[in-house]
């Protein structure tokens, strides 16, 4: 279990008051996969609200349902029961078409293994968003982001030219590109080393507290997670314990509850 | 490690099916022709025993030394036939008069297009007629016809039929019977035919001689064959031969076996063409899948795999694959080749039963080549996967492509020295004619292999260009640089592709450059402006009456207008062309010829005049004298040579005075040149000269474009044919692309994932694959294209010496190769471009 990093955030008081309205909110989603038998309920009656202008990382053991919780969060799983709302667009039960659209306009990506394009630059890939749609990114938005991941220099490189840390510098940009409601980010520092990681999840926070970016990251290492305003923790698919200002040392104090086998109710209430 | 290779195997069907699909194709057209060509074998052996069936012993006219003396039909004598009826042992004797004719329809055209009418008297029994119609001919103006004969003539029972030969003038028949052949059949063969009386079928075929084609003799019962025909030999004229039915029927087989293997051997060049280009993408398929399993390739090494062992189990799946594909490639082959027999023997030959043979090398060479192409195309990626070294199994899989510099330099040295050679040959620095030619086939050819290697190192530049033209939205752009990502896999894609298109544009390209240097001589040197001819394919030369000419020279604006009429002649022993002309000056002329020594441009009786190349052949010159026989001639003539022409293909041969006409085989003008005046208008003179021409069903005016067209017209066939090539290459083509794709589309799943997730629409990840499908094909084609172009102007530069001096680019079949490109590559997207549309964004961003 990592140790609280030595850098720890440093969150700006009060900013949670300016942003109530919630950017994503899921009313009692149930999602299982299976039947009979083998079935595993990945999520049960979950509810939860991600305010605008806020940086949750969700948390939980392996098979506690934070990845389903996202991935139907973000569009991209369907759910059994329940709705998701993202900046006031009800996204259960929209087509494919409908989705895609709405992942388009309203939603950034940071994945785990950075996801970029091997055929494109570090630019065109900050760019793909805005190219897919084929719509005119803002090029002073760009231009301040860019700066911001102090990328200028790295701006024509293929991704197989970059670092770990830069390509997912890149992949960060290329999410917050389009100005979307929300980003979900996934394990974004799962194949970094600490110092790209400080970097990345720096970035992050800065990009709430400057831009008043929304962000929802789904993690283990309770010293990403203390880069959030707040913490959802999952287990058995059912939030279990929602913790605000998490310092990494809340966090571990947490997860281990979990690993003493608690009783859940206990626990969550 | 075979079950680890089955396994593997059963892991991957459905690249494996797409590969083994190239396989069975190869090896079903191999299958396929020889079946083809057995069965259409049999089919005819058949038809051939038909033929004097139940007879024991012919009596023939002996078969003519010289392809001039075979125009002229030599009878049996009657006196040969007086002898052979007194001879003992003969129990009976069919008479029959046979031989070709023509026979104008109810169109006015004559009837028969390929195949001519054949003439034959009713009593022949060469062939058992069966009467449906009417009554067998009993007068010499009363003719039966064959059903086929009414079908295509368009002419029944009590009507009136116009028939001739080159001797013998139009005469009317009326038609008072219609028969079939045994079996119910329309025709034998396809052919058209009308009977005769005997006595009338003499005189059009025999010139009235007694005389006959055949006599068909049966043996008194209890008299062999063969000693009947040893019997006879001593009792029929020197003008006939004597053979047992039994060798005429061998030879009559062995003689149609010739053709039908011309024919199997086209059908096993594209079967080879189809395995050739099937390595390349059997190669591939293996270096793909072999490229995917390298960390399990390494592991099998790391705990103890020998280097051999791995490569038979590579090679074992190779087997596996090859042995089911030949296999299902025989079946399909075998089932394809009797198919397409009773297809042929039913539409061309009215065989109306169809004899299918299967013999056992068809069964065994599809085999052979399908198993053994197959291992062999696996074997280089085997090597190369035996090279792994186990640590690999150990290090995150290693994606860089393989480096093109060795394949690139190899390629660059066998190009140059292919170009060199071509170089060489077309500047003539060989040494001798065929060694300058061969030297620039040889040069063309490793110029053609050359560029294969170097596909690679030009696919990068030239994708990426091609790639441009589908710029203009993103999901374009995103399918060029796909295109471009893998050079090496790129290039053996495209070469599957680029091999056809090559050939097709190298031969189409020497052929449209043929056809223009003939529409260039004539538009230059040919001073006449229309001819007077008949189609270019017909098996009797077209002919008219020399009347016509007066109401040709009448028409305004005809200022000359000359007839030539042609034979094949003994000269001093050998077969040479003969013409004769009233105004032999005038045709020289017209013709644009020139007369480079002697002469006035007129011959007497005892003057011949010849082209210098053929006065060479036979050591001639002016004074000296030559001895002619002409195809109805006697006796020799012997004329002295008075003027040599200049060589040129329109006037090459020799020339007589037309007081030799009547000894021509061809009694009547063959072909007429007339000039029309400057500024005229030559639509106008060329309805004229065909209303001239009404009363003469065989020929018509045309002019330089349509006389062109006509000469070139087999051209236009061996176009026809090569593009049934390309047709194949293009199969096997897609076949390669949908291959690549996949794999393409299944490297890239965690891509196309990202692509959705960030909302890539499925619309635009259709399009990105139709795109690099679309690239890589035109790619192909491209390359094929500017290859076979440039292959195209070195054979014509090395066939310039010979008259071939105009290079022609056949702009409209290349266009439609680009297009055929663009269809293979959207038949190619089809599957792979589903796949991607239907990627599962979750399973593909999910960790590993």
């Amino acid at each position: 279990m990592p140790l609280s990093t030595p850098h720890a955030p440093q969150r700006t008081p009060g900013l949670q008051q300016q942003h109530s309205r919630a950017a994503v909110t899921a009313t009692g989603l149930w999602r299982a996969y299976g039947s009979g038998e083998a079935q595993v309920v990945a999520l049960r009656d979950v509810s939860v609200a991600f305010a605008s202008g806020q940086f949750t990382a969700i948390m939980g053991p392996s098979g506690s349902g934070k990845s389903t919780l996202m991935h139907c969060l973000a569009g991209l799983d369907t759910t059994d029961r329940g709705t998701v709302d993202i900046g006031g667009t009800v996204i259960t039960g929209l087509g494919d078409k409908a989705l895609t659209k709405l992942r388009r306009d309203k939603i950034g990506f940071i994945f785990q293994q950075f996801n970029l394009l091997p055929t494109l630059t570090a630019e065109e890939n900050i760019l793909l968003p805005a190219s897919i749609a084929s719509a005119k990114a803002d090029p002073a938005w760009i231009s301040q982001i860019i700066r911001t991941l102090d990328l200028q220099e790295r701006l024509s490189h293929k991704p197989t030219e970059l670092s770990g840390g830069q390509q997912q510098r890149v992949a960060c940009a290329r999410a917050l590109a389009t100005r979307p409601e929300v980003v979900f980010a996934d394990e974004p520092t799962g194949n970094l080393d600490t110092r790209s990681s400080g970097e990345v999840l720096g970035f992050l926070r800065k990009s709430v507290d400057d831009f008043g970016q929304t962000i929802v990251m789904v993690t283990h290492d309770p010293s990403a997670a203390a880069y959030a305003d707040r913490v959802v923790f999952l287990a058995d698919g059912q939030i279990v314990r929602d913790l605000p200002n998490p310092t990494a040392d809340d966090v571990i104090d947490t997860m281990r509850g979990f690993e003493t086998r608690v009783p859940l109710a206990g626990e969550a209430a | 490690m075979l079950r680890a290779a089955l396994k593997g195997m059963a892991a991957r069907k459905a690249r494996l099916a797409l590969t083994s699909l190239a396989v069975v194709l190869g090896s079903a057209f191999i299958a396929a022709a020889l079946v083809l060509t057995a069965s259409i074998q049999a089919t005819v052996d058949a038809l051939n025993a038909e033929s004097f069936a139940g007879s024991d012993v012919l009596v023939q006219p002996v078969a003519p030394e010289s392809r001039g003396d075979s125009l002229i039909q030599q009878g049996v004598s009657a006196e040969t036939l007086a002898n052979v009826e007194a001879t003992e042992g003969v129990e009976r004797i069919g008479l029959t008069v046979s031989g070709t004719i023509s026979a104008i329809g109810d169109n006015g055209k004559v009837v028969g297009g390929l195949a001519p009418t054949m003439a034959a008297n009713w009593a022949d029994e060469a062939h058992d007629r069966e009467l449906r119609d009417g009554r067998a001919p009993e007068a010499d103006g009363e003719v039966a016809v064959s059903a086929k004969f009414a079908a295509d003539s368009g002419l029944g029972l009590g009507e009136t039929v116009t028939a001739y030969t080159p001797t013998t003038d139009q005469t009317a028949y009326e038609i008072v019977g219609v028969y079939g052949y045994s079996g119910g059949r329309d025709s034998i063969s396809g052919g058209t035919e009308i009977t005769f009386t005997t006595a009338e079928a003499q005189r059009l075929l025999f010139d009235g001689e007694d005389a006959y084609s055949a006599l068909a003799i049966q043996a008194a019962p209890g008299t062999d064959a063969d000693d009947l025909a040893a019997a006879l030999e001593p009792v029929v004229g020197a003008e006939s031969q004597v053979r047992t039915w039994e060798d005429y029927n061998a030879e009559a087989t062995a003689q149609s076996a010739e053709l039908t293997g011309l024919v199997g051997n086209f059908l096993l060049g594209f079967g080879l063409i189809a395995v050739f280009v099937s390595v390349f993408l059997i190669a591939n398929t293996f270096s793909i899948v072999i490229a995917g399993r390298l960390k399990e390739i390494a592991m099998m090494r790391a705990i103890g795999a020998g280097r051999g062992q791995v490569v038979r189990s590579i090679l074992a799946e190779a087997l596996i694959l090859g042995t089911v594909a030949a296999v299902v490639g025989a079946a399909v082959g075998v089932a394809g080749g009797a198919g397409l027999t009773a297809a042929i023997a039913n539409s061309f030959l009215d065989a109306g039963q169809v004899s299918v043979a299967v013999p056992p090398t068809a069964i065994l060479a599809a085999l052979a080549v399908g198993i053994g192409v197959t291992v062999l195309a696996a074997l280089v990626p085997a090597v190369r996967a035996s090279k792994v070294p186990p640590v690999e199994a150990m290090r995150a899989a290693a994606k860089a492509d393989r480096p093109i510099t060795g394949i690139t330099v190899t390629g660059t040295i066998v190009t140059l020295a292919g170009g060199a050679a071509m170089a060489l040959g077309l500047t003539h620095n060989l040494g001798g004619d065929k060694a300058d030619l061969a030297g620039t086939a040889v040069g063309a050819g490793l110029v053609f292999v050359g560029v294969t290697m170097l596909t690679a190192w030009l696919s990068k530049p030239l994708v990426g260009a091609l790639g441009r033209l589908w710029s203009w939205n993103f999901a374009g752009k995103l399918g060029r640089r796909n295109a471009g990502r893998n050079p090496r896999r790129t290039a053996v894609t495209a070469s599957a592709l680029m091999i056809g298109v090559t050939l097709v544009t190298a031969t189409a390209t020497l052929l449209t450059s043929v056809k223009a240097s003939i529409e260039d001589y004539f538009g230059e040197a040919v001073k006449a402006e229309l001819f007077v001819t008949g189609p270019a394919v017909s098996e009797l030369p077209a002919s008219f009456d020399p009347a016509v000419m007066d109401d040709i020279r009448a028409i305004d604006d005809v200022e000359a207008a000359v007839e030539v009429y042609y034979d094949i002649a003994d000269i001093d022993g050998t077969e040479q062309y003969v013409n004769t002309t009233t105004d032999f000056g005038g045709i020289v002329d017209l013709f644009g010829g020139e007369i480079a020594d002697g002469g006035t441009g007129a011959l007497a009786d005892d003057e011949i005049a010849v082209n210098q190349s053929a006065a060479d052949e036979l050591g001639v010159g002016i004074g000296d004298t030559v001895n002619a026989t002409f195809s109805r001639g006697t006796e020799a003539h012997e004329f002295t040579v008075s003027a040599i022409l200049a060589d040129n293909e329109n006037t090459d041969g020799w020339y007589v005075s037309p007081a030799y006409v009547e000894e021509f085989y061809t009694t009547k003008p063959m072909m007429a040149l007339v000039d029309v005046a400057d500024g005229a208008d030559i639509d106008a003179v060329t309805a004229a000269v065909d209303d001239a021409l009404a009363g003469e069903p065989e020929v018509s005016a045309q002019n330089h474009e349509e006389f062109v067209a006509e000469v070139t017209v087999f051209f236009d066939f061996a176009i026809i044919a090569i593009q049934l090539l390309l047709g194949l290459a293009m199969i096997v083509a897609v076949i390669g692309v949908v291959n690549t794709l996949i794999l393409s589309v299944l490297e890239r799943t965690r891509e196309l994932g990202m692509l959705r997730a960030i909302g890539m629409t499925r619309g635009q990840t259709v399009r990105m694959v139709i795109v690099e499908s679309v690239t890589i094909a035109l790619f192909g084609a491209v390359l094929g294209i500017a290859v076979g172009l440039g292959l195209g102007w070195a054979l014509q530069n090395a066939l310039a010496d010979s008259g071939v001096d105009v290079f022609a680019v056949p702009v409209t079949l290349i266009a439609g190769y680009l297009a055929a490109a663009v269809l293979v590559g959207l038949l190619a997207a089809i599957a792979p471009a589903a796949r991607a549309a239907k990627t599962n964004i979750l399973g593909a961003i999910a960790y590993e």
